[in-house]
């Protein structure tokens, strides 16, 4: 039994036990409990204001949870000191909504600081000034893979957005995470563009293979590249599962609005 | 209604009170009209000088006992204009470090987040000392520096150079601080979430964001340090004011002019640079999308 336990914690990226995080009255996360196992993408998907953003946080350890357990690449949170705790985050990626790039700095400049977690602030300001050549041969090929090798010393505070987006995704990939997770990322782009940033984020997933966890807003989207989604409302999980056996039903129940809503809405 | 008119009336009785106290200044100085006017004849000569030699600037020295082998006044001029810009650029690179360091003590953006308990204790105790020394060294103006400087040191390059990079850290350290605490924070939350420690996040993910306010108020401030650099001259540093204030003293107001004109070309070249420098930095920081 035990030797299961082991097989099972060996192979999962995140296991939520009746986690709760609350801010002040308002339960963001309301006793939620699920797991995600390696190499796994799922869609985390609902309205705003559902609390996939602080579920993203409770991942990402940028939150601890008020009640119940969370594990993370085997590691209990709540127990961790603040050291254990950034060497933890410096194997998972985070995109945030608003990707937390560095605007005046350049493209190889922002990809080459996500491995600065592992590098400590003296090499990683030497990193900012003079990059190694072997550092500038792979994020030129991150910069190839995800479509903008021209822009690698274009200040990224003159790209677009959508470029913005595809640098945070090779700091992401620079940093050889164990785990991506994103917040909202295709919250700010067109739809045409929104379909090639989720596609590319799965495709890099299986290649490298890490665990991906994405949220969105739009359901088409999660249900046509993720086999797995998990669907909160109001702090609670509705769903889990396949996107196959999400019915109507439970749509309703992620997104239509109650009586009560409807009047706050008003 | 009721409220706004209020208002109104709020405004005007400072408008009053400010006026009221302006008048109390004068009278109390012994301010009238009548010293805009120079008192007697000698002094309205010496005025109608003053302003004639502007029209005039000396090509030569009006000093007759300047040998005649003796560098030409525009040479001397141009020289004190470069002594003015070396002290006012080494002041400047004394004080920009200083400042980068005091001004990192005197904020905020840095510190980690949770910090609770004896931690945050000693973060405000840095912050509060920092803040403290800054306005303390600012508070005293370079002037009077450089006469504590000039008296416990001599005469000397050194002490007109410290006098006028201290006042000079303080100002500079305390804007630093508040414009890298102005700075969005989304890059450094961004930083911290991939394992980025708290220094680390102020240096590469602070810092270069705040670069271009920094870089266009550090040229701001060395544009001060040049009038400054220049004043210092009055107290016998050797710099453009030191000859303005030799020619001054002994009347020969066309060189004063020679001087002064020298002293405000090379301000209005280096007034010229900053502007261009401002433009660059903010064009490029201007187009951020998100």
């Amino acid at each position: 039994m035990s030797g299961l336990l082991f097989v099972s914690l060996m192979s999962s990226s995140f296991q939520i036990d009746q986690v709760t995080c609350r801010f002040g009255e308002l339960r963001a996360v309301n006793n939620v409990s699920f797991e995600i196992r390696k190499g796994e993408q799922v869609a985390l998907i609902g309205p705003s204001g559902s609390g996939k953003t602080t579920l993203i946080q409770l991942l990402n350890t940028m939150r601890v949870p008020d009640e119940g357990r969370l594990t993370v690449l085997q590691n209990e949170v709540s127990v961790l000191t603040p050291r254990e705790l950034r060497r933890l985050r410096t194997t998972l990626a985070t995109i945030p909504q608003h990707l937390g790039l560095v605007p005046n700095l350049t493209a190889i400049q922002n990809v080459i600081l996500g491995q600065g977690g592992r590098r400590g602030a003296l090499r990683s300001l030497r990193d900012l000034l003079f990059p190694s050549r072997a550092d500038a041969l792979e994020i030129h090929a991150i910069l190839d893979r995800v479509g903008i090798e021209e822009k690698l010393y274009s200040r990224v505070n003159r790209l677009s957005g959508g470029q913005q987006q595809r640098v945070a995704i090779a700091r992401a990939i620079f940093q050889h995470p164990e785990v991506l997770l994103a917040d909202e990322p295709v919250s700010s782009v067109d739809p045409a563009r929104a379909r090639d940033t989720v596609k590319l984020l799965c495709e890099l997933s299986a290649e490298h293979g890490f665990t991906l966890c994405v949220s969105l807003h739009d359901l088409a989207l999660a249900r046509e590249f993720f086999p797995r989604l998990i669907g909160m409302r109001r702090g609670h999980i509705v769903f889990d599962g396949a996107p196959e056996a999400l019915s109507s039903e439970d749509q309703r129940a992620l997104y239509e609005l109650s009586n009560e809503e409807m009047m706050v809405d008003a | 209604m009721k409220a706004q008119a209020g208002k109104y009336g709020l405004k005007r009785w400072v408008v009053a009170g400010l006026a009221l106290a302006f008048l109390c200044c004068a009278w109390s100085l012994g301010l009238t009209p009548a010293g805009l006017v120079p008192p007697d004849s000698q002094h309205w000569d010496r005025t109608g000088e003053f302003f004639r030699a502007a029209l005039n600037p000396a090509l030569d020295y009006e000093d007759e006992n300047v040998p005649a082998d003796a560098e030409p006044i525009w040479w001397k001029g141009i020289k004190g204009v470069f002594l003015t810009l070396k002290f006012a650029f080494g002041a400047m690179s004394l004080a920009v470090p200083t400042a980068l360091v005091l001004g990192f003590l005197g904020s905020s953006a840095w510190w980690p987040e949770p910090c609770g308990g004896k931690t945050r204790l000693i973060l405000r105790a840095v912050y509060f000392i920092s803040r403290l020394f800054m306005s303390l060294i600012r508070s005293i103006h370079e002037l009077i520096w450089a006469l504590l400087f000039l008296s416990a040191m001599g005469v000397s390059p050194l002490a007109g150079m410290i006098a006028l990079a201290l006042p000079f850290s303080g100002t500079l350290g305390k804007v630093f601080s508040e414009l890298i605490d102005e700075e969005a924070r989304d890059a450094a939350q961004a930083l911290k979430a991939i394992g980025h420690g708290p220094v680390q996040i102020f240096l590469v993910g602070i810092l270069p964001r705040a670069m271009p306010n920094l870089i266009t108020y550090s040229f701001y401030r060395f544009e001060c340090a040049l009038r400054s650099s220049a004043v210092l001259g009055f107290v016998g540093i050797e710099t453009i004011g030191l000859y303005i204030e030799l020619s001054h003293e002994e009347f020969y107001y066309r060189e004063v002019w020679t001087y002064l004109y020298l002293l405000i070309a090379m301000i209005v070249v280096v007034d010229l640079w900053g502007a261009g420098i401002r433009r660059r930095l903010h064009t490029s920081t201007g187009g951020c999308a998100i």
